[in-house]
């Protein structure tokens, strides 16, 4: 009996600290002006985006849905879910920058228990990653909405809007771990951001647009499943649950491993 | 080392420990027991780490008691840091162990309020603000907020609390450094080179404060290449060259090494001939500006031989300098 009850006070105690550990990672987001930044690159690139989908000229040879179509409309307001860039490169700074100014090691002294460690860094930035995804979509649909009465278009799916906030935020909130597993396992900052750059906006989005059969099943073509985005010549990605479980697995993947070669790394 | 009062917040005027101040460092924190000792042993034992095939630290054995300063000393890449981040649990040990109260820093429930640490003034994000700072190292080691305020006044930082650290100087960023690792109200304090970048002023004032600290029955480890800097705040020395330990003793027991005094007279060889004739136990030699330096032998007895043989005395003192000299042969002979 008291030795339930003292265990049930030793959990409280492990879930008070896990609680304090994540609001001094939340803290550490928000003490710096580098979210603000990275928001209003979120808003800027989804804006070009989305005006750039409603009023680029059809490209012959490369022939898109147009906006005559759901498909076409499904196309432009998941450019709401394309910030998750910006996720993953901010999960990939908070971390390297832990690094880069040696404060890892003063963390580690407050809490020695590495992976907790982690676990609230990656819960804080999917936190930071998912408001991303929800500001993306908030920006991205208003965008949308407004300039959509200028041109001629189908129907709006209602249904598929709500499904696409949904998968941006999720999708904005999965990369940004991402970004703090890449973060832990590249080290170095500019070589993190260069690579998550690169693979982003070259390699993945040339295999998702020109090899959709291998592209779909890297992150970034599992988002444009869960986003249910179509590409060239009616090229099809996963389904929703598909992509979403893609998706996860990569995170989950990266992130066990990241954590687990920090376990016993020597900090300087 | 129970930490018992939280509540206890009774602290004074940081003024009273800020620059200048030295002297009376009053009840600066909260007083927990009246038991006195609340630091606990810090032992390393045959403690050895090697990054790829450099040897670090090499089977370094020493203790440090509470209550005490002790000075951890070495020339710079001896090994020092290495063995305050294996001591944290920063650093993996090759081989041997390094613990806190017979505990390694990881098993140590409450780290932050066991021991508090200042590594190298270099571990702050630079646009983070002093205050948030603390507050983010206070969260995430369990600690009260509300003491990132108190422990910026105790350092006397409460003026640029709200100041971007990218901005402070390097003797500030030792003082934030020293605020984090009192974040805890810790019983056992490992500072790594803490009177790095202060002025005279600084030191003078960092070594009030942990005399003070020391006081209260905690445990005090400060690493320094610099002999002087450490040598009017330590009680004891733990000496180590090339990651091997020198020396491990009572600070006395390395000054009290033979008396050296240094005589000036207009008489020289009369002087000589004098002492050889009085205290012929004592060394003398010729030092480059005309003096003496007269070892083995208290000065009364140089005194008085020189009174003896009328002999005209300019100055009779200890040769002061001789304690980095002392240093210097010792971490040298280590090569």
């Amino acid at each position: 009996m008291s030795s339930t009850r003292a265990t049930s006070a030793a959990g409280a105690t492990v879930i008070a600290r896990r609680r304090s550990l994540l609001s001094a990672e939340i803290l550490k987001v928000t003490s710096t002006k580098m979210w603000l930044g990275m928001l209003i690159g979120v808003a800027l690139y989804i804006g070009i985006g989305v005006v750039a989908t409603i009023f680029a000229p059809e490209q012959p040879g490369m022939p898109m849905p147009r906006l005559s179509t759901t498909e076409g409309l499904r196309n432009l307001f998941s450019t709401a879910g394309s910030g998750y860039v910006f996720a993953i490169v901010i999960g990939a700074l908070g971390m390297t920058q832990e690094l880069r100014h040696r404060t890892l090691s003063s963390m580690l002294l407050s809490e020695p228990r590495r992976n907790r460690v982690m676990v609230a860094k990656m819960g804080a930035y999917a936190g930071v990653g998912a408001f991303y995804g929800l500001v993306g979509v908030v920006f991205g649909y208003a965008l949308a909405l407004a300039f959509l009465p200028l041109k001629d278009h189908g129907d709006i799916p209602i249904d598929a809007l709500w499904q696409i906030a949904g998968g941006s935020i999720l999708g904005c909130a999965l990369f940004a771990i991402l970004g703090v597993a890449v973060g832990t396992l590249v080290r170095n900052q500019i070589g993190a951001i260069l690579g998550i750059l690169v693979w982003v906006l070259l390699i993945e989005a040339l295999l998702v647009a020109f090899l959709p059969a291998v592209g779909k099943w890297l992150p970034g073509g599992a988002l444009s499943g869960v986003l249910q985005s179509t590409g060239f010549n009616g090229a099809s990605y996963l389904p929703v649950w598909g992509g979403a479980l893609v998706l996860v697995g990569y995170t989950a993947v990266f992130g066990v491993i990241a954590a687990a070669t920090t376990q016993r790394r020597d900090v300087s | 080392m129970s930490h018992t009062s939280p509540d206890a917040t009774s602290r004074q005027d940081p003024s009273a420990t800020s620059p200048g101040g030295a002297a009376t460092p009053g009840p600066i924190i909260a007083t927990r027991s009246d038991s006195g000792v609340l630091g606990s042993r810090v032992d390393v034992a045959g403690l050895s780490k090697h990054f790829g095939s450099v040897v670090a630290v090499d089977d370094l054995t020493f203790t440090v008691d509470p209550g005490r300063v002790t000075g951890f000393l070495g020339p710079n890449g001896s090994g020092k840091t290495t063995t305050l981040r294996c001591l944290l649990g920063l650093v993996e040990p090759t081989t041997g162990t390094a613990t806190i109260g017979a505990q390694r820093y990881h098993d140590i429930a409450h780290p932050a309020r066991v021991v508090g640490a200042a590594l190298e003034a270099t571990g702050f994000h630079p646009g983070r603000t002093a205050r948030n700072h603390l507050r983010v190292l206070a969260l995430a080691g369990g600690i009260e907020e509300s003491r990132a305020d108190e422990t910026l006044e105790l350092v006397g930082l409460a003026d640029s609390a709200r100041r971007s650290v990218g901005g402070f100087s390097l003797g500030m960023r030792q003082r934030l450094q020293l605020a984090a690792a009192l974040l805890g109200d810790p019983g056992v304090l490992l500072l790594d080179e803490p009177a790095n970048g202060l002025d005279p002023e600084g030191i003078a004032w960092l070594r009030g404060f942990l005399r003070y600290l020391a006081s209260q029955g905690r445990t005090i480890l400060i690493s320094s290449h610099v002999l002087s800097e450490v040598e009017q705040t330590v009680d004891d020395v733990v000496i180590i060259a090339r990651g091997r330990l020198v020396r491990a003793c009572p600070l006395s027991d390395i000054t009290d090494h033979g008396q050296r005094l240094l005589v000036r007279t207009p008489q020289t060889e009369e002087l000589i001939a004098a002492l050889a004739q009085q205290v012929p136990q004592a060394r003398v030699s010729r030092q480059d500006d005309g003096s003496l330096l007269v070892e083995d032998v208290d000065s009364p007895s140089v005194g008085r031989a020189a009174l003896d043989a009328h002999i005209e005395l300019h100055e009779l003192r200890p040769a002061t300098s001789d304690l980095e000299q002392v240093f210097l042969s010792l971490t040298g002979g280590a090569q």
